[in-house]
């Protein structure tokens, strides 16, 4: 499928999560375009599921925003408090008329930005339905924007109810938006069904009646009912056997075919993510440190955790494993980030990586020869 | 060859559930040499947890042992008893688990986690060791007495007098021995921190140093050095402090330079022979002579042979002579009547009474031929009594299991033929009956009593030329080492030290204050790590990894990987590794046994498999995950795994199976040799099955990989 560059479906704008004093993700941008597949890798602990899942909004973002067909969905507000209450601090000390003047201008004008978040946050989908209606697609009353974003889980076990039937769960979502058509909703769940590999049959079985494959299967359905234009799918394979993991890529494959979806996929296992991504964001303890092409990714990496990433993947290859030197990453070590703070910077068009501007000529450098 | 360290023969395993019997585990075989990583792959439900919890005893309590042996030493696990079995688990074998986030106590630190068994073994094992030393003491004297040997009873008693006094010199010597290498390794690392001009670094060990150096006064390590010795470390700390200051470490690398001469003196020094030396102190002289360490290991022996030993040993001999005249005796007869009494047992139709009566008849000469003067445990004479009643209560009890069994089968099907004549489908299912093998059974029964026969024949061979020079001195280092055991006391600080040093060994930074950490402070690999320290404290032979790496990613799997790899060089462990990711397989083995349905599939070294697999299901398998280079789709398995309540009449991949060929589905493949290392048992292998190729996907990246090999062996010249 073609990916058009400038089609941009999802844009993410320095996100910050913050636990507590815990920054579990810290200044993410990037942009996904429409029918791509964006993969997120990193460590356990890096803040991956973090991204995905603040920006379905289940969490509330610290701060900066989250664009999806152009429409702001998320929108922190944190940094602009932070300004303020430095700014009303800088003002308390200050004694030059015109400062406090400034300072009053720019904490106004901070101010306006926080109504405005809150106001997107809060109208983004009755605007989404205005605008629908407006060109002339049928709406329903109930229909959210964040719901064309669906997210599918690690776990199947974990994440289905063992106490509704499978049609129960595939429903869910559209008798949340308030379809009450009970034929219209059975025809759909059993579409769904055929979609992801299972028969009619399966729709008044509890979950605990299949098999793990078959499970992450429902876990599909469920998303895919909502019509959604982006799927966030979290570890989807990590859970499962090796004989199963083939047939849920493929699955997953054949849907961004045929629906045309956008999927963001999150995993650890790098041989997956190279042979199922367009692009691949690297993050390493919150922070983004390289995003690139996947095929560019890993002819050039550039960032030593990236490097130490790919020399740390196990391949079917006995003699290469023998002889596999693997490349240790050690930040304290790798990088000189006291005297600069590193930024996200361009080294060659579409591959970006965190550094310097001192390791920025050195990686222009490498990418010339 | 290297030496075979366990060995599976034809292992059959099934569980009981309340819908039947699951036969996980189907005649499984595979060996295990020392020093080998055998990788057993296979998806989840293969059977490869199940075998090898098997090989710990660990069971579910529900698992029915249908069969096959496990045999480790001169063990069989299979038929071990629990009691006796928990000197092989844990000591000898020991298993790494997967999520080491369960395998672990959250609420107990990681140093009492770590030094727990260490301390608990500790105390079982010294009672045995007393135990075990006594029966010898108590065997060696009857037999003198019996070879007429005069006052047997007096040279024993003097005998483990002054064993006695040397268990005690030598406990505190090594003490303090070992303390002058660690005192001696501490200082050398200190004097480079110091010279890299890192203080802090060296304060921190210096409380170390100074507990270390302090233990080593001793009589034959630091004598009349201590005074200067404990000078010098009253001087380290204040003077490092001082220094820190200053970021000049002349004075504190002097005064460490001193401290390291001692050391190293007290290190270089010979080791003295604390055996020649109780019985001299004992018998000789109170007082320890004013000689160098070689002359007083030259004197002391010297007096020990001329008074004592030679006679002793030459006593031992005669004793050995005797016993071994008496059990070889014995194991005639009892061969004589194993055979009289075998026809009883190896009929077609052998009756309860008879068979009863025989193996109580067995029993009790078998039990005459064991040599209570020898070393090493011959098991198969000790295990003999219990493999019997296992084998005759399989087969009679099985009997009567399968009556019942058939009885409630038929009054199951008829419930469930009634409920369909009725015109209504039940809901339930008529669950199969489980027989008992009579056949294989009342073969084990007769082949335990053959291969006693065989190997008696075969000791009394043996027996042909004997030695009995070397037998008398294993016996006396026998008691020697279980009297040593028997008063080796490892102290809660003793099993610190070893604990942190385990903890240094498997690549945990900072090991004394870790030490003291619960298991939530640790992330999931530095979890994995203590794990596998746990696993290591007994020294075992084998360990045994089920899916260490599958709860971990990339970077951190690859770590533990190379520890695993590591430790096993140093230590010279064979190691089975199980897990589904053919990746990690070819990174850590060195044979590997594929796994389907509970039978091993095919069976190679790692270059076998993975560049020329023969079996569908190991391509299956391989081509199923996506390597770098992977662009087209994949090929998925279709299907799940069959049930095993109703195992497949034929291969049991066949429904599964594109390249299945029509006997797959009736008749089930034998192994079929490829090579000498590579056995597959697949019905393609055979000379009559149509040339099939193995799919693309493989074939490609195979040639790709040979042409990568190519490339870089160029590039290496």
């Amino acid at each position: 499928m073609s990916v058009n560059e400038n089609d941009v479906l999802l844009k993410v704008e320095h996100l910050c999560m913050y636990f507590g004093p815990k920054k579990a993700v810290n200044d993410v941008s990037f942009d996904i375009h429409r029918g791509e597949v964006f993969g997120l890798v990193g460590e356990s602990g890096c803040g991956k599921t973090t991204t995905g899942r603040t920006i379905i909004k289940l969490y509330n973002a610290t701060s900066g925003n989250v664009y999806f067909k152009g429409r702001r969905i998320v929108a922190g507000t944190k940094s602009y408090k932070d300004e303020i209450k430095k700014l009303r601090a800088k003002k308390k000390q200050s004694k030059d008329q015109n400062e406090i003047a400034e300072c009053n201008e720019r904490i106004a004008e901070l101010k306006k930005e926080i109504e405005l978040a809150k106001h997107d946050q809060k109208n983004c989908d009755k605007d989404y339905r205005k605008d629908m209606a407006a060109a002339g697609t049928p709406v329903r009353k109930g229909e959210r924007l964040v719901t064309k974003i669906q997210m599918i889980y690690q776990d199947p076990v974990a994440s289905l109810d063992p106490r509704m039937t499978v049609e129960e769960i595939i429903a869910e979502g559209l008798k949340i938006q308030g379809i009450k058509d009970k034929k219209y909703i059975r025809e759909q769940v059993i579409e769904m069904l055929e979609t992801v590999g299972l028969v009619r049959e399966h729709a008044t079985r509890y979950p605990h009646e299949f098999s793990g494959g078959q499970r992450q299967r429902i876990g599909i359905a469920r998303s895919i009912i909502m019509k959604p234009e982006m799927i966030i799918a979290d570890e989807p394979i990590s859970a499962l056997d090796v004989s199963i993991r083939a047939q849920v890529i493929n699955l997953l494959n054949d849907l961004r075919e045929s629906m045309g979806l956008t999927i963001m996929f999150i995993a650890h296992d790098l041989s997956v993510v190279k042979y199922f991504s367009d692009r691949i964001g690297v993050m390493y303890f919150g922070d983004m440190v390289e995003l690139a092409d996947s095929d560019e990714l890993f002819k050039h990496p550039l960032h030593p955790y990236t490097r130490s990433l790919l020399s740390a993947i196990p391949l079917p290859d006995p003699e290469m494993e023998k002889n596999r030197v693997r490349i240790r990453y050690n930040p304290k070590v790798d990088h000189e980030y006291t005297t600069e703070v590193p930024e996200f910077r361009e080294v060659c068009p579409g591959h970006f990586v965190r550094c310097t501007m001192k390791e920025y000529e050195k990686y222009l450098q490498q990418v010339k020869e | 060859m290297a030496e075979k360290k366990l060995e599976v023969k034809d292992l059959t395993i099934s569980f009981k559930t309340t819908n039947g019997k699951v036969q996980a585990v189907r005649d499984v075989s595979f060996d295990l040499y020392s020093g080998e990583t055998l990788a057993i792959v296979g998806e989840s439900g293969s059977g490869k947890s199940v075998t090898s919890r098997a090989i710990m005893g660990i069971l579910a309590g529900n698992a029915i042992k249908e069969g096959g042996k496990i045999l480790y030493g001169d063990k069989d696990l299979m038929k071990t008893p629990e009691d006796e079995f928990h000197k092989v688990r844990g000591d000898k074998i020991a298993m790494v688990f997967q999520d080491p986030l369960s395998s672990l106590n959250p609420i107990m630190r990681i140093g009492k986690q770590l030094t727990e068994a260490m301390l608990l073994k500790n105390k079982a094992s010294r009672k045995q060791s007393r135990k075990d030393m006594n029966t010898m003491f108590k065997a060696l004297g009857e037999r003198m007495r019996g070879a007429g040997v005069q006052d047997a009873d007096k040279s024993l008693a003097e005998f483990k007098k002054f064993v006695m006094t040397q268990c005690r010199i030598e406990t505190a010597y090594s003490a303090a021995y070992a303390a002058a290498q660690e005192a001696d390794a501490i200082t050398d690392n200190m004097i480079l921190y110091l010279k890299n001009k890192s203080g802090s670094s060296a304060l921190q060990d210096a409380s170390t140093l100074i507990a270390a150096a302090k233990r080593t006064k001793n009589h034959f390590v630091v004598d009349s050095d201590y005074d200067v010795l404990v000078n010098n470390l009253n001087r380290l700390k204040a003077t490092l402090k001082t220094e820190i200051k200053k970021v000049d470490f002349t004075e504190s690398i002097a005064v460490l330079n001193n401290i390291s001469a001692i050391v190293k003196k007290a290190v270089a020094k010979e080791r003295l022979n604390t055996f020649t030396l109780g019985y001299y102190l004992t018998y000789c002289d109170k007082q320890i002579p004013d000689m160098e360490i070689g002359q007083l290991n030259a004197m002391t022996r010297q007096r020990l042979e001329t008074e004592f030993m030679n006679e002793f040993l030459r006593k031992t001999e005669l004793a050995a002579k005797h016993s071994m005249e008496i059990t070889d005796a014995a194991r005639r007869d009892a061969i004589a009547v194993l055979t009289e009494l075998l026809p009883v047992v190896d009929n077609d139709d052998p009756k309860k009474a008879e068979v009863i009566e025989a193996t109580k008849k067995m029993k009790a000469k078998v039990a005459i031929c064991i040599d209570p003067l020898e070393v090493d445990k011959d098991s198969l004479t000790y295990t003999f009594p219990t493999s019997m009643d296992y084998a005759i209560d399989l087969y009679f009890g099985g009997a009567k299991k399968n009556a019942k069994e058939e009885r409630r089968y038929n009054r199951s099907y008829a419930k469930h033929e009634a409920i369909i004549a009725r015109g209504k489908t039940p809901d339930w299912e008529v669950i199969p009956a489980s027989y008992v093998d009579l056949d294989a059974a009342r073969r084990d029964i007769a082949d335990t009593v053959k291969e006693l026969i065989a190997h008696m024949q075969a000791q009394l061979d043996a027996n042909a030329n004997p030695d009995f020079a070397a037998r008398a001195n294993e016996i006396i280092d026998f008691l020697k080492e279980k009297a040593q055991d028997s008063v080796n006391k490892i102290t809660r600080g003793a099993a610190r030290e070893k604990a942190i040093k385990l903890m240094e060994s498997v690549g945990i930074d900072d090991p004394r204050r870790r030490f003291k950490q619960y298991p939530f402070e640790f992330s999931g690999g530095m979890r994995q790590r203590i794990v596998i320290a746990i696993a290591l404290t007994a020294n075992p032979d084998i360990l045994i990894c089920d899916e260490p790496t599958t709860a971990l990613d990339v970077t951190i799997q690859a770590q533990i990987l190379e520890l695993i790899n590591k430790l096993k060089k140093d230590r010279d462990l064979s190691v089975i590794f199980i897990t589904h990711d053919l990746g990690v397989v070819a990174n850590m083995a060195d044979r590997v046994a594929v796994m389907y349905a509970g039978k091993i599939v095919e069976y190679g070294t790692a270059s076998d498999i993975f560049y020329n697999p023969a079996h569908p299901y190991t391509w299956a398998l391989l081509s199923s995950v996506p390597d770098l280079e992977t662009k087209e789709k994949l090929e998925s398995i279709p299907g799940t795994p069959p049930n095993m309540i109703y195992p497949p009449k034929g291969d049991a991949f066949a429904a599964r199976n594109k390249y299945a060929l029509k006997i797959d589905f009736e008749e089930q493949p034998p192994m079929f040799k490829i090579s000498d290392t590579h056995y597959a048992a697949t019905w393609l292998l055979h000379p009559n099955a149509p040339h099939i190729d193995p799919p693309k996907v493989i074939t490609e990246r195979i040639q790709r990989m040979h042409h990568q090999h190519e490339t870089e062996g160029g590039e290496n010249k």
